[in-house]
């Protein structure tokens, strides 16, 4: 009796006493078995085509003169958005220019058109597949719960241990990072499409591929486009994350800044990062208010 | 064209359980209470001959929204079976087709309006009413074609590329309807098409509606809860109440002879003339209230009882051939013809020795306008010019207030609607 009571007082007292998880020992064990297991899979199935991705764009992106470049980014700015926006983006591109970072800045696109690329062409399809079965849905919401919630330095030594150090690494945790909206925004945006819209088109006669394509997709392209801003605001708040891996660009600078206690490089590398998001931001924006699903939110 | 035959449709986890409670009689409260089963529809049985507007008439809840959506099976009825016969496709079984039979069907042969129009907003007003062409995989220049034809025959034209958010409610449904006459389906659903539309612009499509119907000649299921409007389209009109059809007739039967309390309650303030025909409410030379008053040249005369002085002379085939007032013969017009001559008048003379005669088809409201050019009782005759009856103030009177004439017992047969 007396050894029961000591037994329970002891349990209520210091209860993680009495089992030991090795939870750390199990987690290194199992990265170090997938690093050894499929390290040669990561190497030749998934880094060269993201590798080539960010190659191609970068070679697009620095072939292009700045002029010209800037000239561009105001052109798209007026066409997406208003001439405001057009001339917001052609000022503060051509002050990150000014500043000397110009072909950082390019590297930094280059790593957001591509994470962005691969979120576009994993997340859509995902994200069509969980607004048609609940069930996906149900399974995939946890899933992009870790992805969005883990602290992206947890899964940055085991991507090096994968894929070492480089671009590679960090466009790959800037993916996992950066999807989740565009899976989650596609899914709402054709769920909220109104049942009217879709019992208009059952009766007449379309098929799910005709309802998805005809009406989903481009009533759901307003939010659609939303999910696209956030994941490229979300692939820009992990450049300096991924610089610490061996991505290049504004992030290093940043990177390089603080480690060379250079407070002047890192603020340059910073203001360049955020003036990049404000012109992205603003012409995405604009993209999405010119989907023409946008026309029945003015009713 | 189209028949259902009994088809229920039971809302809730296991509705075919509830068939059989149905079966046994219980009412749609009883299994509410008991099950938690919604009954929508309740063993609908009509039958839509081609080129015919059926109206489903009912208040809210009663099921017709549910049972129109049955028969191209957006909603799966529960039980029962919808049969839609067509020269083009033969006779088919809707309850039993698959989903790819169900697709041809909707797409070649059974178009729909909605109450809030479903008008694609990202897409033209053009495009929209192409949309049924589209999933009928036309070529682009047929469908511009057709859409053209289409919106021309709504009279929105010039409003091809405009966005359905540009246009008001009677325009977007007038949209709505281009869309479901483009895939040339002969067979038009329309559910409450009208019923969000303010009250001058819907007469307006009403209208619109029986234009277009003329000359297409579509075979429409038409849902609505007014019952004005029912009367003005319907050819015929079925009533539901609580998921079931209590009665279906043509708007002057169940006007003047409707079935349940229910039915007599909805229709007590319907406008009955543009309805009730005086066929309807004649007085016939059968009735006591006519005498016979002699024969003469191979003429039977009758007299109506406190019109002494008129004598109708009728040959032998039953026809009118002259009325007679003290040896004087009075002349003897269609009733149609003076009020077309003498339209312009505002006040027109109103003659004592004046005979109007019409046809048993003529609604009251002419028979009224023909009161004003004589004050003497009106003739109707039948199809084959043989009199019918008389028409004179008791018989107007009762027909406008009470909806009763003499004809309606023998003549007004309610179409078979199971009890």
């Amino acid at each position: 009796m007396g050894e029961l009571l000591e037994f329970l007082r002891a349990l209520l007292n210091d209860p993680f006493d009495f089992v030991d998880l090795p939870a750390r020992q199990a987690i290194t064990d199992a990265v170090n078995w997938v690093v050894a297991n499929f390290r040669d899979f990561f190497r030749t199935y998934v880094s060269p085509p993201v590798r080539g991705v960010m190659n191609g764009v970068h070679g697009a992106l620095s072939a292009i003169p700045p002029g010209m470049f800037l000239l561009g980014v105001f052109a798209l700015g007026w066409w997406a958005a208003s001439w405001r926006v057009g001339l917001f983006s052609l000022i503060s591109l051509g002050l990150v220019g000014f500043m000397g970072v110009w072909d950082p800045l390019i590297i930094t696109l280059s790593l957001v058109v591509t994470a962005v690329f691969f979120c576009v062409l994993f997340g859509l399809p995902l994200g069509i597949l969980c607004s048609r079965s609940d069930r996906f849905n149900a399974i995939l919401r946890p899933v992009l719960d870790i992805m969005q919630t883990t602290p992206p330095f947890v899964y940055l030594v085991p991507a090096v241990m994968l894929f070492s150090i480089g671009n590679v690494p960090g466009l790959i945790a800037t993916i996992v990072f950066a999807m989740p909206p565009m899976i989650r925004l596609t899914n709402l945006g054709i769920r909220q499409v109104q049942s009217e819209f879709i019992e208009a088109a059952v009766a007449f006669g379309s098929t799910h591929r005709q309802i998805l394509w005809k009406i989903q997709f481009p009533l759901a392209l307003p939010t659609i486009m939303a999910g696209l801003n956030q994941t490229i605001m979300l692939s820009l708040s992990m450049v300096v994350i991924a610089a610490i891996i061996g991505a290049g660009g504004l992030g290093l600078e940043v990177y390089a800044g603080l480690e060379r206690l250079n407070i002047g490089q890192a603020f340059v590398g910073g203001i360049g990062i955020v003036l990049l998001a404000m012109v992205l931001d603003r012409i995405t924006q604009g993209l999405g208010e010119k989907a023409p699903g946008a026309r029945h939110k003015s009713e | 064209m189209i028949r259902a035959e009994g088809v229920s449709k039971i809302f809730g986890p296991q509705p075919a359980s509830i068939m059989a409670l149905l079966e046994q009689g219980k009412s749609k409260s009883e299994i509410q209470q008991e099950t938690g089963h919604v009954v929508g529809v309740n063993n609908a049985s009509f039958d839509i001959a081609p080129g015919e507007v059926f109206v489903i008439m009912g208040l809210s809840g009663s099921g017709k929204s549910t049972l129109i959506r049955c028969v191209n099976r957006i909603i799966e009825p529960t039980g029962g079976r919808i049969l839609f016969k067509d020269p083009e496709a033969g006779e088919l079984d809707v309850t039993t087709l698959d989903y790819e039979q169900l697709r041809m069907l909707r797409k070649q042969h059974m178009s729909m309006v909605f109450q809030h129009f479903a008008l694609f907003p990202h897409r033209t007003v053009l495009s929209n009413a192409t949309y049924g062409l589209e999933i009928q995989r036309r070529p682009d220049s047929e469908r511009k074609r057709i859409g053209q034809e289409v919106l021309d025959m709504v009279g929105l034209g010039e409003w091809g590329q405009a966005y359905p958010s540009e246009l008001s409610g009677g325009m977007q449904q007038r949209v709505g309807l281009a869309r479901a006459l483009a895939t040339q389906a002969r067979v038009l659903l329309m559910d409450e098409p009208f019923s969000a539309l303010d009250p001058l612009i819907k007469v307006n499509m009403q209208q619109e509606l029986k234009r277009i119907q003329q000359e297409l000649q579509r075979t429409i299921l038409f849902i609505t809860h007014d019952l004005d409007e029912a009367m003005r389209i319907g050819d015929r009109i079925a009533i539901m109440e609580d998921g079931e059809i209590i009665q279906i007739g043509s708007p002057e039967e169940i006007l003047v002879n409707p079935r349940t309390e229910y039915v007599a309650r909805f229709v007590e303030h319907a406008d009955p003339t543009g309805v009730i025909t005086a066929g309807t409410i004649a007085l016939p030379f059968t009735s006591s209230l006519v005498q016979r008053v002699g024969n003469r040249y191979g003429l039977q005369y009758f007299a109506r009882r406190g019109y002494p002085r008129l004598r109708y002379g009728q040959d032998s085939t039953g026809r009118l051939k002259h009325v007679m007032t003290n040896e004087r013969e009075l002349p003897v017009q269609p009733l149609e013809q003076v009020i077309e001559a003498r339209a312009a008048d505002h006040l027109p003379e109103r003659r004592d020795d004046l005979i109007l005669t019409c046809p048993e088809t003529t609604v009251l409201r002419q028979v009224l306008r023909g009161r004003l050019h004589s004050a003497l009782p009106i003739v109707v005759t039948d199809r084959d010019g043989r009199i019918r009856g008389l028409v004179d103030d008791p018989e107007l009177i009762s027909g406008i207030l009470e909806k009763r004439g003499h004809f309606q017992q023998d003549t007004v047969t309610t179409s078979d609607c199971a009890p």
